[in-house]
């Protein structure tokens, strides 16, 4: 397995458990009564700027400690350079993503439209970005494999 | 995924050449090793540039590494 594919992996553990992590936390907050995002939007944005930064750090941890074991493991201290076929496929991956967002984003859009709670919309933008970012990367792990 | 219509003798070319491995040519234009692999199975149609600097290894044209077959060719040859 190639040093990208082995990132992708990485990718979609991290972005499956920091961001169940994250809801679960915000769940019980919420079924606690610490806040309310039923009815208070502001909160939801303070949730979501909590959780990129959150995010962002512990993405950082997790690919320290993926790089590590790596180098340990294949005693490759080189990291491959990312080339044009890297980017090309980064691309493809970056399309799919963004479809698949969209797709979520609409899917939101029609909900609220029928009449679905407005807390909603935030849930399934959440859930719209896990899928797309599990698109992104499952995408580049299929064209590493079958080619671009 | 298509397999490319764009065939190569790199592979035959590196044996030539001091059995160089996939690595060396990687190194020599700036590639991964992932990506000289893909483009010996035919599974990456490398750009313009980097077919030039592979030939370039070789001290060989490109025409010399890299043949086209069009779709039409490949049905007048069934």
């Amino acid at each position: 397995m190639s040093y990208r594919e082995k990132e992708n992996i990485v990718n979609i553990f991290s972005a499956l458990v920091i961001t169940s992590v994250y809801a679960w936390i915000v769940y019980q907050k919420q079924m606690s009564g610490l806040i309310d995002l039923k009815d208070d939007f502001q909160k939801w944005g303070i949730v979501f700027l909590i959780f990129a930064g959150l995010s962002i750090v512990a993405r950082i941890i997790i690919y320290i400690i993926f790089s590590i074991i790596n180098v340990i493991a294949t005693r490759e201290e080189k990291i491959p350079p990312i080339d044009e076929r890297d980017k090309l496929i980064k691309l493809k991956a970056t399309r799919n993503s963004h479809y698949s967002f969209s797709f979520g984003f609409f899917i939101a859009i029609i909900g609220l439209s029928i009449g679905m709670p407005t807390y909603w919309l935030f849930i399934l933008f959440v859930l719209s970005g896990v899928v797309s970012e599990l698109i992104d990367n499952g995408s580049q792990m299929y064209y590493y494999r079958k080619g671009v | 995924m298509a397999k490319s219509n764009i065939t190569n003798n790199i592979r035959r070319y590196r044996f030539n050449a001091n059995e160089m491995t996939q690595q060396q040519l990687a190194d020599e234009v700036g590639t991964s090793r992932q990506t000289i692999v893909a483009i010996e199975k035919g599974n990456y149609s490398p750009s313009l540039e980097l077919a030039f600097r592979i030939a370039g290894v070789f001290n060989s044209s490109i025409d010399d590494i890299f043949s086209y077959t069009s779709e039409q060719d490949n049905q007048k040859t069934q």
